[in-house]
């Protein structure tokens, strides 16, 4: 299996992007109308003065229905997941989460996957986790590998078949 | 002597091998039993934004591995701990969801059950192990080393989700530090977020967000910088010059991880806790008395 059948618009893919679609929705009529843009999640928001995200407009976009013009943003990126908005909004609403809706139907849509995200999904597909074992510097440049430190096999799973398997009922499961 | 599979994620085991030496040595010195298990794979937090079902599936894939085995689960990566946690959350609760995600588990024989409890670096230190403890286990305390702590983000926050300390004035890593003979001192920063999670899209704004927090802690004079996640020590401690340029500062902050300081108060030997990989200039600190 590959990234394409795992993240983008197969034939397979349209329940995908029904059902995020879904949750979007229900994010949409059951958080945003508590929102009463007191702007207190963009105050704190970790993104806001480096890279301009505003959380609380995003909610007000939702509201309006504009998630197409946000899904094809790149500003949806920018959220760094550090969850000061959902931590301190007074009324429960979550733009963090809202941002990861957004960013999984620009995804399942086909858009173009930002940055190093592909490989880092290819990575688990292929052998379980997000990058290789690594050997590293030591203070005096030598390099070392986790066997000269003494450190056990790393864990992955046994069974790549089954795995990815398993991987792949979830990107073509009809809801 | 409580027992734990250790679930080491994916940051950990592939390269932040300090902080899994130091977890490693000081455990047992603390009666905790860490059990490695085979087939973990990554909790796929860091990949959410592409897709959350992926992340609830895996993180409920790993919590199974060790269930089967009938251990709970300690996750030293406050990101791993948040994912498993969230998964927990969800799939206690939610019954469809539950069916759901199992479904997927069936083919590897796995079936996530909910009875695992899962601990964080700071729940097994501060909480089960607990003060007293490591308090008796000191052997050189550490004499007045201001420390900076940093938490990062995952371990505290979203509380909704019940998280290892206060999301806004977190004091369990002061409690410890205190235990162990350093000087915690708060600092305005403190829960300032290293940006490591932008470094997949927005690599130079993600060193920006490190560079600019240890400048702050750079100018408040701080001996040491200490943190629990192998995703914010390697913005800190193995990206820091970098980290400095992007803000045209000369940083040269010691970053430990809190378990490398521990290990050190309780008398292990520095090559065993991996101090010879931290990049920063840790040779500042003179600690255990030689020069590191
Ligand atoms: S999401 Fe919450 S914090 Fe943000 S503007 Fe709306 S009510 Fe205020
Ligand atoms: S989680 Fe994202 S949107 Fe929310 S405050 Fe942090 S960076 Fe901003």
């Amino acid at each position: 299996m590959t990234i394409t059948d795992l993240t983008s618009m197969g034939e397979s893919q349209t329940e995908l992007k029904k059902e995020i679609n879904e949750r979007l929705q229900r994010l949409q009529d059951e958080i945003s109308d508590y929102c009463y843009q007191c702007a207190k999640c963009t105050s704190g928001c970790e993104a806001h003065k480096l890279l301009e995200l505003e959380p609380h407009k995003i909610v007000a976009l939702l509201k309006k229905g504009l998630i197409d013009e946000m899904v094809n943003s790149d500003v949806i990126w920018t959220c760094m997941s550090c969850f000061k908005c959902r931590e301190r909004c007074p009324q429960n609403v979550a733009p963090v989460e809202v941002l990861f809706a957004l960013k999984n139907i620009a995804v399942a849509s086909g858009q173009q996957i930002p940055g190093n995200y592909t490989a880092m999904l290819q990575s688990v597909l292929s052998m379980g986790l997000l990058q290789e074992v690594k050997n590293v510097l030591t203070r005096d440049n030598k390099t070392v590998s986790r066997t000269n430190l003494g450190l056990p096999e790393v864990s992955k799973p046994t069974d790549h078949t089954k795995f990815q398997m398993m991987l792949s009922k979830i990107a073509v499961e009809k809801v | 002597m409580k027992k734990y599979a250790v679930y080491p994620g994916c940051v950990m085991p592939t390269e932040q091998y300090a902080y899994e030496m130091s977890i490693r040595e000081i455990m047992p010195h603390l009666d905790i039993e860490l059990v490695d298990l085979k087939g973990f794979s990554c909790c796929s937090e860091p990949i959410k934004s592409v897709n959350q079902m992926l992340t609830l599936a895996l993180s409920a894939r790993n919590i199974a591995i060790a269930e089967k085995e009938e251990l709970d689960i300690f996750a030293p990566c406050p990101m791993c701990h948040l994912a498993l946690s969230d998964c927990k959350r969800v799939l206690d609760t939610n019954l469809m969801m539950n069916k759901r995600v199992n479904s997927y588990l069936t083919d590897e024989g796995l079936k996530y059950t909910g009875t695992a409890e899962i601990v964080s670096i700071l729940d097994l230190l501060h909480d089960i192990v607990g003060i007293d403890k490591i308090k008796e286990k000191v052997k050189k305390p550490l004499k007045d080393l201001k420390t900076a702590t940093h938490y990062g983000c995952h371990l505290i926050r979203p509380s909704e989700i019940g998280r290892s300390d206060d999301a806004e004035n977190p004091q369990k890593m002061e409690n410890i530090l205190k235990t162990i003979g350093a000087k915690p001192e708060y600092y305005p920063e403190k829960l300032d977020c290293c940006g490591a999670l932008l470094t997949a899209n927005l690599p130079e704004s993600a060193l920006t967000k490190t560079g600019q927090k240890l400048q702050r802690v750079q100018e408040q004079e701080f001996d040491a910088f200490i943190d629990t996640c192998p995703w914010c020590h390697r913005q800190y401690d193995s990206k820091q010059i970098k980290a400095g340029e992007t803000v045209a500062a000369k940083l040269e902050v010691p970053v430990l991880y809190l378990t490398q300081l521990l290990g050190i108060s309780m008398g292990i030997p520095k090559e065993k806790l991996g101090l010879n990989l931290n990049l920063s200039p840790i040779e500042k600190l003179n600690l255990g008395g030689k020069k590191t």
